[in-house]
């Protein structure tokens, strides 16, 4: 445990500091070259023996291994036969804020004291310490989104974070605010049982109706304000501060991407009026029924970030899920990315997630994007993770296998040139497999005794 | 001249389906799984007449006989089989209409029957028809201590008019369950009632148990004693459903997580004399010398399920294939979801138990042949053994492959599902 508070505050300095007092404070800064193994760049084809050189938390090179040059006195892994992706970004995720083991008392999703909480922050909340984010790197995730539940309209602010650190300070990537959370359709809708709004959808829509009509005002009040001050107007007078509005601001100025839960096509529909309304950046949750309104979402480039799962219900608006959905959407020229919406699935298993797109039409390579760099560009991202270029973050996952089988490990996780996962070690293993609590109650492996 | 062109129609249709009904299947295989006796995965061919298998030859180079439809694909396996699941009386909608699984009313409702609440129109049974599953046990829910008898169906019926439970049932009842852990008393204690300590639910059982015996010697002592009317015991149904539980001719199902839970199950069973196995046993793998000396089989639970309590906090992937290797014979099962996904899909489960030490064979193993023993029904299913049911799934690749398909299934020799058709 020590070891990773020195390695974590180390990746805090690469990230916010200097790269100099890092790389004299610690050798793990060395230069690293991945060797031997299938790259997937994503940003090209794949490359059939590749090298990946890494420097400083970023990537330096990346290329067939006869054609790049791996620095002297580099550290070489070799994993031939191995493969290498991207780190994974899942685009939809509760991690840390959904404990496992699920306890309610220490869960703090949702929200329930009022359907408009656009103040609330998921950063407020996340437990770094949380098994699932070690979990999660046993997935292969290095970058989430974790957001706050979907029993509300407007639900609050999501936290884009790297899965490393042991504070939420260090897990928080720099210079990015996260997105807004929003839900529509069946879930908010559990008001109505205490006899409180919302009871139906058309309140759920007139409600967020409401918080944008108000921030928007409250925006024109703080623009006047600000205008009469700049032209030197001393009596001015200074509008009250509204943390919740402040925050619909910044969705209203385009800061903030709203992450809006829907699943039904009427839903997705709502979600995109709304949207149109305010003039807002919309990425569709979940989209269970989205592919019946593909054409709707591909002609005004909405991406959706989806969610697999085994088999329809549960609840109503599930109720049509189809495994065909994500290749409809790609065919209609819409992006894909697969989530995991842990605790719904498991983020050990997101490979799984696109691997059954792929099962229901998908193309492959639209599939590993949907788990890379379009998940990335949807937290506006892009330009830092999502593929294997010069440049962007180190963040990268070694397989056992082909992306797509049933029978391939994650073998390591890297974030920022920085190993957080290796299933070769006992203690890693168990988040892969799981019985992590196990340890503790029965000192020797569970397998060692029998 | 209208009505003969009605009555030529009329026997056109009647010819063909009759056609239908009797049509003869032969199954060829680029690798085929009968998972009978010897080796698996090579070329073959299964013949199909009158819903059974008829015969199987190995070998490429196979010809379908005259009169046999040929069905083509990669991979064939025998229709798998869920040892433990709630679809069928756990609708997809989840709302009250549809939700069948738990009378949690009293803490002892052995009385109850799945037979009396299964749906066999419910869409569940046919998205795990669709993912190869053929037959399945459906149990009562997880809330009661004692919560009712299961029983054993198919997921298709035969034919083209809607089946009724008596005509998809394999075993009409086919075990109690009891329930063990945290379910049982947050259930009865958010009521003050009764259970809320694992003490009690385990005292209930015992005390059930214990009754029932005291029951069925009532009885014998009245026929034993000429059998007169005036004197005969007043019925009670609760107890005379546990009758042959304790007498050992109907199994006992006890669902239990965490590995004191287990232990729990094996201490009643074993002081009562049970023929029994446990179901779930998410932390099975932490006590797999216990469990192999109580000489009971295992349905380990579905491992993508989330860990929504403590007591399933443990659970691992490698459950499956740790018990397998300490020699407890296994079944996998799909268990009871409250939530989204309505079910769990056993195919997809036995995936993650192949890719996590069990192997694919194993695995498959797992879901056919060896449940089928397990739940004593391997007399009709669970391998492609001339004389059993023709209930038999097809794939375009190895069948747990995340992108592989399920092309056709067949259950009882008839096509119950084609991918795009």
């Amino acid at each position: 445990m020590r070891f990773r508070t020195v390695r974590n505050l180390c990746q805090w300095a690469v990230v916010c500091t200097s790269i100099a007092i890092c790389a004299h404070t610690a050798a793990g800064q060395a230069t690293l070259a991945i060797r031997g193994a299938k790259v997937y760049p994503i940003s090209g084809p794949p490359i059939e023996r590749g090298v990946l050189i890494v420097a400083n938390g970023k990537i330096v090179a990346v290329g067939e291994e006869s054609k790049v040059k791996i620095p002297r006195g580099a550290t070489v892994e070799d994993v031939a036969g191995k493969v290498v992706i991207p780190g994974i970004v899942d685009s939809h995720s509760h991690i840390g804020i959904s404990p496992n083991p699920m306890a309610s008392d220490s869960g703090d999703v949702n929200e329930s004291s009022g359907p408009v909480q656009p103040g609330l922050r998921a950063l407020d909340a996340i437990d770094p310490a949380d098994p699932n984010i070690r979990m999660a790197t046993a997935g292969g995730v290095t970058t989430a989104n974790i957001m706050p539940g979907s029993g509300n309209v407007m639900g609050g602010q999501t936290a884009y974070v790297k899965l490393r650190g042991n504070t939420i300070e260090q897990m928080l990537i720099q210079g990015s605010i996260g997105g807004m959370k929003m839900a529509n359709g069946e879930n908010p809708k559990h008001y109505g049982a205490k006899d409180k709004a919302p009871m139906t959808r058309m309140e759920e829509a007139a409600m967020a109706r409401g918080i944008y009509e108000k921030a928007a005002q409250y925006k024109a009040k703080w623009g006047a304000y600000n205008k009469a001050v700049a032209a030197g107007d001393k009596t001015a007078k200074l509008p009250d501060r509204d943390l919740d509005l402040d925050a619909v601001v910044e969705v209203l100025d385009g800061k903030r991407v709203v992450h809006n839960h829907t699943h039904r096509a009427d839903d997705v529909m709502t979600a995109i009026r709304l949207s149109e309304e305010f003039h807002y950046r919309l990425v569709v949750q979940h989209g269970t029924e989205s592919c019946m309104v593909a054409d709707e979402l591909a002609k005004r480039h909405i991406p959706v970030s989806f969610t697999v799962v085994d088999s329809p219900g549960g609840k109503l608006e599930t109720i049509n899920f189809d495994l065909g959905c994500p290749a409809a959407l790609e065919k209609a020229g819409v992006k894909v990315a697969f989530n995991t919406d842990d605790s719904i699935t498991s983020s050990r298993l997101i490979l799984r997630q696109a691997a059954m797109g792929v099962r229901g039409g998908m193309s492959e390579e639209a599939a590993l994007k949907g788990l890379t760099i379009y998940p990335a560009e949807m937290l506006d991202l892009g330009d830092r993770i999502g593929t294997l270029d010069p440049g962007k973050d180190a963040d990268f996952v070694v397989l056992s296998g082909p992306p797509f089988s049933v029978y391939t490990h994650v073998l390591e996780t890297w974030i920022e040139g920085q190993k957080v996962f290796d299933r070769s070690s006992p203690q890693d293993l168990r988040y892969a497999t799981g019985g992590f609590g196990v340890a503790d109650r029965f000192p020797a492996s569970p397998r060692g005794g029998n | 001249m209208r009505t003969l062109r009605c009555f030529a129609w009329l026997m056109c249709l009647a010819a063909s389906t009759a056609t239908l009904q009797a049509q003869n299947f032969a199954v060829l295989a680029d690798h085929l799984y009968t998972m009978a006796d010897g080796t698996q995965g090579g070329p073959g061919m299964v013949l199909i007449r009158d819903g059974k298998v008829e015969a199987v030859r190995s070998g490429s180079q196979q010809k379908p006989p005259d009169g046999y439809t040929a069905l083509k694909a990669a991979f064939a396996t025998p229709g798998l089989i869920d040892a433990d699941t709630t679809a069928g009386i756990s609708g997809a909608y989840n709302i009250p209409a549809d939700q069948d699984q738990d009378e949690a009313t009293d803490p002892n409702t052995a009385d109850v029957r799945t037979l009396d609440s299964f749906n066999p129109n419910e869409r569940l049974l046919k998205v795990l028809n669709q993912y190869g599953v053929t037959t399945v046990q459906t149990a009562p829910g997880p809330r009661n201590p004692i919560a009712g008898r299961a029983g054993i169906f198919k997921t298709a019926g035969i034919g083209s008019a809607p089946a009724t439970v008596e005509q998809l049932a394999v075993r009409q009842e086919s075990a109690m369950v009891f329930n063990l852990g945290d379910t049982p008393k947050i259930t009865y204690g958010k009521k003050e009632k009764a259970p809320t300590t694992r003490m009690k639910t385990a005292e209930i059982i015992r005390h059930a148990l214990s009754d029932a015996k005291a029951y069925e010697e009532k009885w014998d002592k009245w026929k034993k004693e000429g059998g007169d009317i005036s004197k005969q015991p007043t019925r009670d149904m609760k107890l005379e459903a546990l009758v042959p539980v304790v007498d050992g001719k109907l199994p006992a199902i006890f669902n239990a997580y965490r590995a004191d839970d287990i232990d729990t199950a094996i201490r009643i069973g074993n002081e009562f004399h049970l023929r029994y196995m446990l179901a779930s046993v998410t932390e099975g793998y932490l006590i797999t010398d216990v469990i192999r000396r109580a000489g009971v089989p295992c349905l380990p639970g579905p491992v993508m399920q989330r860990s929504e309590s403590m007591e399933t906090a443990n659970a691992t992937f490698e459950n499956a294939a740790i018990l397998k290797r300490a020699g407890i014979p296994i079944a996998l099962m799909s268990g009871y979801e409250g939530y989204v996904p309505k079910n769990r899909i056993l195919l997809f489960e036995a995936g993650i138990a192949a890719a996590n030490g069990l192997g694919m064979e194993e695995a498959l193993r797992t879901v056919t042949a060896s449940a089928a023993k397990v739940l004593a029904i391997d007399d009709r299913v669970g391998s492609l053994d001339p004389g059993k049911d023709a209930d038999i799934a097809l794939f375009d690749g190895d069948p747990f492959e995340y992108t592989s398909h399920v092309v056709a299934v067949l259950v009882g020799g008839q096509l119950s599902y084609q991918r795009g058709k």
